[in-house]
């Protein structure tokens, strides 16, 4: 028994060796291609120089601000679309799991739009804001709308049914079903809906920067893609991936905290 | 969201009536306001005619859609080809998966948007940097829809294969890729409208043709009537290439126990 | 007070691709205040519709149906419900669980507290008032339920399988524990079961349903046999090794048998005396 115990074991070593030794043979292929000079420096810069970029545009300004400026504007533009996707459709989605009529009526505007690429609404945006800081929330908002919606509504009618009628039998009031009961039971598939708005409205924020903004890092790295200056690019990119990831993981941790103690098997 | 089978008149008729509403008050408001900033109905179905027959932005409503959706049906077969033989090599064998799968998961927080900019440093503003792009957007979906395929299938019916003696070939073809085809199919999904998705934006940065020229021509020219039709036709393309996946999945997967 | 009448009444459901469906043919059973009345029937014989139409959860679509003298209008507190699968709230403690109804009812935390501790000594759940539902076992779990119910002191309590997901041991202390509660305050009982054994050794009558469409077959009295031969003194081995309690078992089981391999028919209802 202990040897079928230390061959597993032996083996999940070997592969998390073999998963370190993948990262940095990548990281000693790059770097050494880099060096080497087979492609020129405006293509593949090496992973230093992407490090020093970085490190430079914390204090020096590239494309307007420093790197922490750009953050914070993308911040602000992805928290207001985000939060006000949130707000709004995760009651929708409520409404539209436990009011048949009012799914009725919303639901055909709902598939129209959904199909809609958020980036697709760029020149409404830039109709209606200019460069302004409403194109870019209205772009995030439209990429995270349809994912709080449709995942609350999941989770409003995945109630079970018998948990209901209990409860009715015990003389709970409509009210007191919604709060005790309906909300509860949809929580996990709305905090799941969030979290996939937010990584859509990420993702949708840097896109809308690359083409309608005057500030952010979307705007930061396609103003490197314009002076060829490659390494701030992969810079940006790195930094976009890794508050993408921060993003993720706070609400993950919120998600855990939630539904820790009830969640059981 | 489909109602079932007995509310479904009442769900039309309540669904129709709100749209009456809604199209009406659009019309009555784009009598008032800014012509610039929403188009009237009656402007929307002119610039439809016109794009459809005369054409804007260098081509007709059929050039565009064509143009547009070739590049995204090429990128996205050559993205979820290359994600599928990966994905199951990785599903498959755990020590690839420890080589490939670090990489991934670096690669895989940075948003396929962010890419376009580094795309055109190394491709220029052609179509190879467009196909690149649409690469990444469409890879990582189907890339982990498929190893996480294989790895979910009953290890039961590997174990009742290989008694039986069956060789590596034949495990593929007839367990590995039947058994993930379901969530291989989810994957290509999603991969199919991150591609379309893709295409558009990158359309919008720059090319000469396609719906992404489009709109972006229309947002110059201040012609918001066109904006409109441009969108439609992309979010209808869009549907109309998954309903043909969605057909082509389930003629694949015939065994499969479909909800009504 | 709160005896239950059944006159007349029928179900019948509507399918899904047209036409009609009789779940229940005419019903007619009077069920006196306080008696424990026990429904053993095949699978869709319609038992547990019976009971959701106490509970309110349903209505007949003819025939009326009162308990207590007034007609069923919907669920409450009156009439409590168990559940086969518990139905606690996952979400709330043991605690926040048997408290519910009174929270329901506009009662004070303050006042919740010690009617709540006083359950949880009697069904022996103190070292879990804290814990979660999914942390207890299934027979625990069925305790909170049952706790649940009797806090709102019902004057009808309505069992639907209650003991059928708990193992055979647990089972039988379950049956126990329920005889001590109903004989400590009586109340009328409606407790569907799959278990000849179980139904025999809890109720006062036991009816017979036959299937497909529902009605009443017969209806065979305990109650007289239990206060001659004193089975609520015995432990459940003793009364289960007794003659007449085997004689009526068997009985219950002949009836089903029967039940499976008979045609369609109106069966009126006969109440015999397992003598």
């Amino acid at each position: 028994m202990s040897d079928g115990a230390s061959e597993t074991g032996r083996r999940s070593v070997g592969l998390t060796a073999l998963s370190v030794l993948s990262v940095s043979g990548f990281l000693g292929i790059w770097f050494a291609v880099a060096q080497s000079g087979l492609l020129p420096k405006m293509v593949l810069p090496s992973p230093w120089d992407v490090v020093t970029a970085f490190q430079h545009s914390l204090y020096t300004p590239f494309a307007g601000a420093t790197m922490s400026q750009h953050l914070v504007a993308s911040l602000g533009r992805f928290l207001s679309g985000f939060l006000l996707a949130v707000a709004l459709g995760v009651p929708t989605g409520l409404l539209m799991g436990w009011f048949a009529p009012f799914r009725y009526a919303i639901a055909p505007f709902f598939e129209t739009f959904r199909f809609i690429a958020p980036l697709a609404w760029v020149p409404f945006a830039a109709l209606w804001f200019g460069t302004g800081i409403g194109g870019p929330i209205l772009i995030v908002f439209s990429g995270s709308f349809a994912a709080a919606v449709i995942n609350t509504f999941q989770g409003a009618r995945m109630t079970d049914p018998r948990l209901i009628e209990a409860c009715r039998t015990l003389g709970a009031s409509p009210w007191r079903l919604i709060i005790d009961v309906l909300l509860p039971s949809a929580t996990p598939s709305i905090i799941a809906g969030v979290r996939i708005a937010a990584a859509l409205g990420w993702q949708s924020l840097i896109g809308a920067e690359l083409i309608v903004a005057s500030s952010g890092v979307g705007y930061l790295i396609v103003q490197g893609q314009g002076s060829v200056e490659t390494p701030i690019v992969m810079a940006g990119m790195a930094t976009i991936g890794v508050v993408g990831l921060l993003i993720d993981w706070a609400l993950r941790l919120v998600e855990l905290s939630v539904t820790r103690n009830w969640r059981g098997a | 969201m489909n109602p079932d089978r007995s509310e479904r008149p009442k769900a039309l008729m309540i669904g129709g009536v709100c749209v009456a509403v809604v199209l009406l008050g659009w019309w009555v408001s784009s009598l008032s306001t800014d012509a610039m900033r929403m188009p009237s109905p009656q402007a929307v179905i002119e610039a439809a005619q016109q794009l459809a027959t005369t054409g804007y932005a260098g081509g007709t409503l059929l050039t565009h859609v064509i143009y547009s959706m070739k590049l995204a049906l090429f990128g996205f077969l050559v993205a979820s080809g290359s994600a599928v033989v990966i994905g199951l090599a990785m599903g498959v064998s755990r020590t690839v998966e420890a080589l490939i799968g670090p990489i991934i998961a670096f690669i895989r927080p940075i948003p396929p948007l962010a890419w376009i900019p580094l795309a055109i440093i190394w491709f220029g503003l052609g179509d190879g940097a467009k196909i690149f792009v649409i690469w990444f957007t469409a890879f990582v979906p189907t890339l982990i829809n498929t190893y996480t395929g294989v790895r979910t299938i009953d290890p039961t019916l590997i174990a009742a294969a290989r008694v039986h003696g069956a060789g590596t070939r034949r495990l593929l073809l007839d367990v590995y890729l039947p058994g993930a085809a379901p969530m291989i199919f989810a994957g290509l999904r999603v991969s199919l409208q991150a591609s379309w998705m893709a295409l558009v934006a990158a359309e919008l940065i720059g090319a000469f043709y396609g719906l992404g020229r489009v709109l972006m021509t229309a947002a110059q020219d201040i012609f918001p009537a066109m904006i409109l039709v441009a969108m439609l036709a992309v979010a209808a393309s869009g549907a109309l290439m998954t309903l043909v996946l969605v057909q082509i999945e389930r003629l694949s997967l015939p065994w499969l126990r479909r909800p009504r | 007070m709160s005896g239950i009448i059944f006159s007349e009444v029928t179900r019948t459901f509507k399918r899904d691709k047209g036409g009609d469906y009789v779940a229940l043919q005419p019903i007619s059973l009077q069920i006196p205040d306080g008696e424990f009345v026990a429904i053993v029937g095949p699978s869709g014989c319609g038992k547990t519709t019976l009971l959701r139409m106490v509970a309110g959860l349903d209505s007949p679509s003819s025939g009326a149906l009162t308990v207590g003298g007034r007609e069923v209008s919907g669920p409450g507190p009156d009439r409590a419900v168990v559940f086969q699968q518990f139905a606690l709230l996952p979400w709330k403690t043991v605690r926040e669980n048997i408290g519910f109804g009174l929270k329901c009812r506009g009662m004070r935390a303050a006042a919740i507290r010690p009617l709540v501790d006083h359950y949880l000594t009697m069904m022996q759940l103190e070292a879990h008032a804290d814990a979660y539902p999914h942390q207890l076992s299934g027979g625990m779990q069925q305790r909170v339920a049952i706790a649940r119910s009797f806090i709102l002191e019902p004057s009808v309590l309505l069992m639907d399988e209650p003991f059928g997901a708990l193992d055979a041991q647990t089972r039988i202390e379950m049956q126990e524990e329920l005889v001590k509660l109903t004989k400590a305050k009586p109340r009328t009982v409606l407790f569907i079961t799959h278990s000849v054994e179980e139904a025999t050794y809890l109720a006062d009558r036991v009816v017979v349903m036959a299937g497909r469409p529902g009605s009443i077959l017969e209806i065979v009295d305990v109650a007289s046999l239990r206060r001659s031969e004193s089975w609520n003194d015995r432990a459940v081995e003793e009364v289960m090794e007794l003659e007449s309690f085997t004689r009526i078992r068997t009985r219950l089981w002949r009836l089903l048998r029967t039940v499976d391999r008979s045609a369609d028919g109106r069966k009126t209802p006969q109440l015999s005396i397992a003598s």
